[in-house]
């Protein structure tokens, strides 16, 4: 025992302190761990050691010359001393160095007192400087709309080149020239074209890289804080908010903290003044007979809305009501808002966001495994050695569990399966399939297909683990025969890829021992999502992956709190927990907490409320920050159904085009003015904090619905938000604990045990058929309404950070396409198909796949019209992301577009 | 472009390394001879063939002074300026080179023929003051001399005095 201790630890001393640290780890983070501070510049534990500024020498014993402590590991009786004289004179040379260059212009450097050569000058320098020469002035160039460079600040430590290419995997900047000369630019004179996370802004050490968002505007020591959650996706950033005076001064992430470790994007870094946009209702609004809104009190607003429901409940029940919100309020605001339905106004009739495809993955999950979250976290994806990602765009959709995966291809040399659309071509904004170790290029309606082909490899090889056959023998056989009945001639039809492309990767993927797959947007929010999640599962379980340790499936959440939507049970079919709405048990268990009853009517979706509105089933409907008419393609018909209702109700933040059809409009808080937890997409619950005071006089969501209920005669208050949790956790588990990394879930051996005899019957024929799709004409490409990297919904397009990198959407398309279709990068284009058409122009992007288009989501007003509308017969989704569209040049420019 | 001019030898050249972006200087220089300098568009290319972003062929160009991201003249004349020409009086001949071109260190001639660089030692002490002009050596050099290869140049588009490139080793049955 005590010698396995000893391999594990070796000794060393640090100015006279004794530690035990693994083999392996540097002096400096060893000498950090007992509380010695050695000062640097250039070392960041997130990066490679560079030894590049000299700042951190340190004497070790038994070797002659001073070494750098950030670059040299640990050895077992090592004596390190780093304060004595000749390492304080070696600190002051180099300082004296840096200094002779770097300009005293502290007063107006926006790092000032957050500046480690400001703070280790006052400690170490002498305070003048043997140097006569004039300083090194570089002529200032314009840089990018957001990040600022000022280079005679800069040190040269290259932490922000090194953190572009070693942890974003961008390699947008670039050190130029040589020597004292060395200046970091992108790409000659022009301007800066990257992610725009603003890494190198965080990681610089001086003032050499700042945010042009809130130049000039503050003094570090002026700024108060508050550590709360992005919402931008459903990674679940931990971001500061730090404000001046109630005003949002600037973003950003501690190293260290949140599940993101520091690592931001540009939605996160860039993207805070959506939630401060001078459109922010500030009123409570009532609709007049003319149309127009009159600003009325709060008692007012609700006396009416309580009122009304109250009217309506009593002619035509509890079941005439629907309720929507969205995935970006709090759980408690969730849980608070199907309470409010359920107990106050009788129904089981509430959707959330979720339903957009998130629910896919959780329906599939359930069914298989019994679990409704990841059973694994980010930790093991960065553990992981071999990744499967699968329709995920991951870089767009969700950046920072990207930079897990990129982690673990790039420091962990994982092998990685990439089924994506993307063609592997490298930029300055990172593209995931570059990295992968196996790529398979699919067209977006095919994701299935390639994993039925994945499948398919797996078996014909005799790769399916042998005691499954023991186990479960019809499950392997019935597998067997429906990937069986689609021959590789379809595979290769339209994937245009044979059974030559999966048997390296079948073979990687059922040979490794930490296995993770990944599913994102691309199978959840397409046709049959769930059951490509499902056959995800059976490929863990053929493998024998699944239940192991470190391996596992997880779904990509787009909102950050889709997952506690359908946790605190804002879904159709889940009371809290989830629990099937029919499940006794959870039933007795609620009504117990809450006092009161629950409805025993079955729920709606939102598809389901909009056509029962339509036929003037639904009489009144609560929308809670969605905004469907804007979401929807016109073929859902959202305005026709919500102008049928007698009475519509909205909270929102900005007077949206679902707002605007509204009876009463409530004004809602920004995630930065309220507190409560968001789930994000691994499961991990976390705080959110009040960063301001609530702008005008909107109110956090929680509070209206208790106001509501209040008025309505059947009251659930609470004094604050942690209250509303505290009922939470009683009623759901996996709220018990707040802490700094997700507890997945175990897989429930008998719902899997129950899937391999019985449960996968149902369906597999289905799930694995393929059915002859109409082969796309020469003329049309595939419209796919894709994630931009900048944007997350319609929300983040009131950001005005984010509008200077992305203002207005584009149909990016392969060059091969352009050539052969006569269009340039620019060109103003049609876009048509038999439902429509629309204009917009072209951006010429390599990684876009020949014969398929993406337009960013997020400024899709104009070209929705264009997409067909499907709603899955099991889940209920609708699917509204693809389409096939002819593409003109038009000869007229398009005007008062840019 | 590159790449279409040159299939054979680039496909060659990638062979040559194990990893793809060893092969990141061999492209640059053979951009460098193919137009006298880097293009940005040569940089774009490059990238492509290699895998990287822009910038990092950037960054690899402006660490290398050998490498030209600017347009130069038909006759790139690099002057040597380290110390023992200097010893010799190389600044003289740098001066009287400024003066007869009516340029700067670092400029081009208006006629696109000149360009002037000072660079650091080329290793040909012994014959100091030196200059390369293009591929070639010139040697124990003399305003007078430089005067009549500048001519030479600008006549012929080539000069007797030349002396160079020296291989080592030397090439079998040389002097």
């Amino acid at each position: 025992m005590a010698n396995q201790e000893s391999d594990k630890f070796v000794t060393i001393t640090v100015d006279g302190i004794t530690a035990r640290v693994p083999p392996g780890t540097l002096v400096i983070e060893a000498a950090r761990q007992i509380g010695v501070m050695i000062p640097h510049f250039c070392y960041h534990p997130k990066l490679a050691p560079d030894a590049n500024c000299r700042m951190c020498l340190v004497e070790i014993e038994k070797i002659p010359k001073l070494q750098t402590s950030c670059s040299t590991p640990v050895a077992e009786g090592m004596v390190v001393k780093s304060s004595v004289p000749n390492v304080e004179e070696a600190r002051k040379s180099v300082l004296e160095f840096i200094l002779a260059n770097h300009p005293l212009d502290c007063p107006v450097c926006d790092q000032g007192g957050r500046c480690d050569l400001q703070d280790f000058s006052h400690e170490y320098t002498p305070t003048t400087g043997r140097f006569k020469e004039l300083k090194r002035i570089f002529p200032k160039e314009y840089f990018s709309p957001l990040i600022e460079t000022q280079m005679n600040r800069c040190i040269q430590c290259l932490r922000c080149v090194r953190y572009c290419d070693q942890v974003m995997d961008v390699q947008a900047l670039a050190p130029s020239g040589r020597g004292t000369m060395t200046e970091i630019k992108h790409f000659s004179i022009h301007e800066l074209d990257c992610e725009f996370c603003g890494g190198c802004v965080q990681i610089c050490p001086v003032g050499a890289i700042t945010s042009r968002l809130s130049m000039y505007d503050f003094r570090p020591w002026m700024l108060k804080r508050a550590d709360t959650i992005c919402t931008y996706c459903g990674d679940g950033c931990q971001i500061t908010i730090q404000t001046k005076d109630n005003e949002l001064i600037e973003v950003n992430s501690t190293h260290g903290a949140g599940r993101n470790n520091g690592d931001l994007c540009p939605r996160g870094y860039f993207g805070y003044h959506a939630s401060v946009h001078a459109d922010r209702l500030n009123h409570p609004l009532i609709r007049q007979q003319d149309g127009t809104y009159a600003e009325v009190t709060w008692e007012d607003a609700l006396e009416l809305i309580a009122e009304r429901f109250s009217q309506i409940k009593l002619a035509h029940g509890a079941d005439a009501f629907g309720g929507l919100i969205t995935s970006r309020c709090t759980n408690e605001e969730l849980y608070l808002f199907q309470k409010f339905m359920r107990v106050v106004l009788g129904t089981n009739r509430i959707d959330s966001s979720a339903r957009y495809g998130h629910i896919n993955g959780i329906q599939a999950l359930r069914r298989v495994q019994g679990t409704h979250r990841w059973t694994v976290t980010y930790e093991d994806i960065v553990a992981a050695d071999t990744l499967l990602l699968v329709g995920t765009n991951i870089t767009e959709t969700n950046p920072i569990t990207g930079l897990k995966v990129k982690e673990a291809v790039k420091k962990q040399g994982a092998a990685l399966i990439t089924i994506e659309s993307l063609l592997p071509i490298r930029g300055t904004i990172s593209n995931i399939t570059t990295l992968a170790s196996h790529h398979v290029p699919v067209h977006p309606d095919y994701f299935g297909l390639a994993v039925l082909g994945l499948i398919k490899s797996v078996l014909e090889q005799g790769l399916a683990t042998a005691s499954l056959s023991e186990r479960a023998p019809t499950f392997v056989q019935s597998i067997r025969s429906a990937v069986g009945k689609v021959p590789w001639e379809t595979v290769e039809r339209h994937l245009g890829l044979g059974r030559d492309t999966f048997v390296e990767a079948a073979r990687t993927f059922s040979q490794a021992k930490r296995v993770i797959i990944l599913a994102g947007q691309g199978v959840l929010r397409a046709p049959q999502g769930s059951d490509v999640v499902t056959n995800l599962l059976d490929l863990l379980i053929l493998t024998g992956h699944h239940g192991r340790p470190g391996c596992g499936l997880g779904t990509l959440a787009e909102e950050n709190n889709d997952q506690g939507a359908v946790e605190m049970g804002a879904v159709a079919e889940y009371l809290p927990g989830p629990s099937e709405l029919g499940d006794q048990t959870a039933r007795k268990n609620l009504s117990k907490i809450w006092g009161d009853e629950i409805p025993q009517s079955p729920g709606a979706t939102l598809m389901d409320m909009l056509e029962e509105a339509r036929t003037g089933r639904l009489k009144a409907m609560f929308i809670v920050g969605e905004n469907p008419v804007a979401t929807l393609p016109p073929q859902a018909k959202v305005e026709e159904s919500l102008d049928g209702l007698e009475f519509l109700v909205c909270q929102e933040l900005f007077l949206t085009e679902t707002a605007k059809r509204a009876h009463v409009v409530l004004p809602a808080c920004s995630y930065a003015e309220k507190d409560g937890t968001f789930t994000n997409t691994e499961g991990c619950v976390q705080s959110v904090r009040r960063a301001m005071e609530p702008i005008g006089e909107s109110r956090p969501d929680w509070e209206v619905f208790s106001a509501l209920s209040l008025l309505m005669g059947n009251p659930i208050e609470y004094g604050e938000a942690k209250e509303i949790f505290k009922e939470i956790r009683s009623a759901i588990s996996g709220y018990g604990l707040l802490g700094p990394s997700a507890t997945p879930p175990r897989i429930k051996d008998e719902v899997v045990d129950r899937y391999l005899q019985e449960g996968f019957k149902t369906d597999v024929e289905v799930r694995y058929a393929f059915e002859q799709e109409n082969t796309q004409p020469d003329e049309m490409l595939t419209l796919a309404s894709v994630q931009s990297l900048f944007h997350s919904g319609k929300f983040s397009t009131r950001a005005k950070g984010l509008l200077q990198i992305q203002a207005s959407g584009f149909l990016n398309v392969n060059p091969v396409d352009a050539t052969r279709l006569g269009l340039a990068d620019g060109d103003p284009v049609r876009l048509s198909n038999t439902r429509g058409e629309a204009t917009t122009k072209v951006k010429l992007l390599d990684r876009v796949p020949v014969g398929v288009a993406f337009f960013p989501e997020h400024f899709d007003q104009n070209i929705r019209g264009l997409f067909s509308l499907e709603t899955d017969p099991q889940t209920r989704v609708p699917y509204f992301k693809l389409t096939r569209v002819r593409v003109d040049r038009m000869q007229e420019e398009i005007p008062g577009k840019g | 472009m590159l790449l279409e001019k040159h299939q054979e030898l680039i496909t060659e050249l990638l062979s040559r390394y194990p990893v793809k972006r060893s092969a990141l200087l061999p492209l640059l220089n053979l951009a460098q001879r193919e137009e006298g300098y880097v293009s940005e568009a040569a940089m774009k290319e490059i990238a492509k063939i290699l895998d990287l972003t822009p910038p990092q062929v950037y960054e690899t160009a402006t660490f290398y002074t050998m490498l030209n991201l600017k347009p130069i003249g038909k006759f790139h004349i690099q002057i040597c300026k380290s110390i023992m020409c200097g010893l010799v009086g190389s600044d003289d001949l740098i001066q009287w080179l400024q003066n007869r071109l009516g340029i700067r260190v670092g400029q081009t001639t208006g006629d696109r023929l000149f360009t002037l660089s000072a660079v650091e030692c080329l290793g040909s002490c012994g014959t100091a003051p030196m200059m390369q002009i293009n591929d070639d050596y010139y040697e124990q050099l003399t305003a007078e001399k430089v005067g009549r290869v500048l001519e030479d140049l600008r006549r012929e588009g080539t000069s007797p005095l030349k002396s160079g490139p020296f291989m080592f080793p030397q090439p079998a049955g040389s002097r």
